[in-house]
């Protein structure tokens, strides 16, 4: 279910088949029998299992190995591709203007009908549609989903994440023109003017 | 309680940013008030850092506090301070040598309800920031008057505590810009009332033009509402009109043409015409 290989000075630690209780007292009782061996090398996961795991399981795994003096070395996890069914999928509609400060999480979509301003944050597990203007922080599939979009009637984010990217905004501010949707393309946020759904090439 | 919602109107005036105007807005916008015949009380609650007594030129008249009030060492009739110049307008001076947590927001909200009976505006002077001396501040408040600059700083801030006051359940949230100089807007240079309506999305209560005079008369105790040549003078007492539920139109400062200054200069200088 887990193999520990040691590949360019990482250990690479890959998660197979299993739950996560199998996975966290599999590396519990690895670890304790060898402190000397884990203290301080660098690790890295990798495997499908990850895929099931959700953030606060794969943080507890993180910290098991913080905790034993090892160091996290990977660039990047995609968690939940296919959400688990308890993850229920519930979409966000809010009627005002997300203000300064405050802070809009959804396990779904989330949809505005008004402005973001500057400094909000709207964290989706899906799309972030706004329909205002939008210049907060917008972070649309903030569990790992490469598809999701954002998209606002006028599109000037501080930053947008998709996933585990980020693009922030030029520090020239560019007079946007009318709806317009970010996507993830070719390893990039891109951004463009709004016509269909099919825009995006999805 | 019913019956002593009835009483008065109790407005809290913050702004999240210090140094915006809060105080100046409270002292000068309770003093016109109090000038029109209403029964007034300012409630400082900026425990710590009080400054209400000191721009209405109270501060040699505090004998208790609004600290001592809630520990029980004196009556509220004893904690307030009469202005002599207005004998409508009363002052809860707050305690200088304490600091905000000492109090409870529940304790505010008693004090509000007992003087609800005896007054027709309670202004609750807010402390800057958004911690308990804000939570203090806003419990008892039926509405709130938001004060801000023309600067991103402020502005933001501002955002953040309009919305820190509608998840408080407020509804009735007005803005009061300061300190906007027409010049620098017709340049350019500094947001616009039109820039700020858009972006912060409440009703617009007042704009108080920059005036020196403010200064001058802040560091005499003298409410500038008293000096019938100030511009700013004229603004907090639109303010005070508006809160009555007077309309009055806002003057469009942008039009501050060479013409302009003539007129308001005649008009200073002949106040009667």
């Amino acid at each position: 279910m887990i193999k520990i290989k040691g590949i360019n000075n990482n250990l690479v630690v890959v998660f197979g088949e299993g739950s996560f209780d199998d996975y966290y007292a599999f590396l519990q009782e690895r670890f304790n029998s060898n402190k000397q061996l884990f203290g301080g090398s660098r690790v890295v996961f990798k495997g499908e299992g990850l895929q099931l795991l959700n953030q606060q399981e794969l943080s507890q795994l993180q910290r098991l190995c913080l905790d034993n003096g090892m160091i996290l070395n990977n660039s990047e996890i995609l968690l939940n591709k296919k959400a688990p069914e308890k993850n229920q999928e519930r979409d966000t509609v809010i009627y005002r203007n997300v203000r300064s400060g405050q802070k809009i999480i959804s396990e779904g979509s989330v949809l505005v009908w008004g402005d973001v301003h500057e400094s909000a944050e709207i964290i989706a597990a899906q799309d972030i549609i706004v329909l205002g203007k939008l210049q907060g922080i917008a972070h649309a599939g903030y569990r790992g989903n490469l598809d999701s979009v954002v998209f606002a009637l006028e599109l000037s984010p501080s930053q947008i994440r998709i996933a585990n990217k980020i693009s922030r905004s030029a520090d020239e501010p560019v007079q946007a023109t009318g709806p317009e949707i970010a996507f993830w393309e070719d390893d990039n946020i891109c951004i463009k003017e709004y016509r269909s759904r099919n825009n995006t090439g999805r | 309680m019913g019956e002593q919602k009835e009483g008065a109107q109790v407005i809290v005036v913050t702004s999240g940013k210090g140094g915006v105007g809060k105080t100046t807005t409270v002292a000068n916008v309770s003093t016109s008030l109090a000038k029109m015949g209403y029964k007034i009380a300012v409630m400082d609650l900026d425990i710590g850092l009080k400054k209400l007594d000191l721009i209405l030129g109270l501060e040699n008249r505090v004998i208790y506090d609004i600290v001592q009030l809630i520990e029980g060492e004196c009556t509220l009739k004893q904690a307030l301070v009469k202005d002599k110049r207005f004998p409508e307008l009363s002052m809860l001076p707050a305690a200088q040598t304490r600091n905000k947590d000492e109090i409870q927001p529940e304790q505010v909200k008693e004090i509000c309800e007992q003087m609800r009976a005896d007054f027709d505006y309670i202004f609750i002077d807010c402390p800057a920031g958004i911690e308990q001396g804000f939570r203090n501040a806003i419990i008892a408040a039926d509405k709130a008057i938001v004060v801000t600059n023309p600067e991103i700083s402020a502005v933001r801030d501002a955002d953040r505590i309009i919305g820190m006051l509608e998840s408080a359940g407020f509804t009735d949230i007005m803005l009061v810009v300061n300190r906007i100089q027409s010049e620098m807007v017709k340049k350019g240079d500094m947001l616009s009332i039109e820039d700020l309506m858009e972006h912060l999305c409440i009703e617009l209560l007042g704009v108080v033009p920059e005036d020196k005079r403010v200064l001058i008369s802040t560091n005499k105790g003298e409410p500038i509402i008293l000096n019938e040549h100030s511009i700013a003078a004229t603004a907090f007492n639109n303010i005070a009109a508006r809160l009555t539920g007077k309309e009055i139109e806002f003057p469009t400062f942008e039009e501050n043409s060479f013409w302009n200054k003539i007129r308001n200069l005649g008009r200073n200088l002949f106040p009667n015409k």
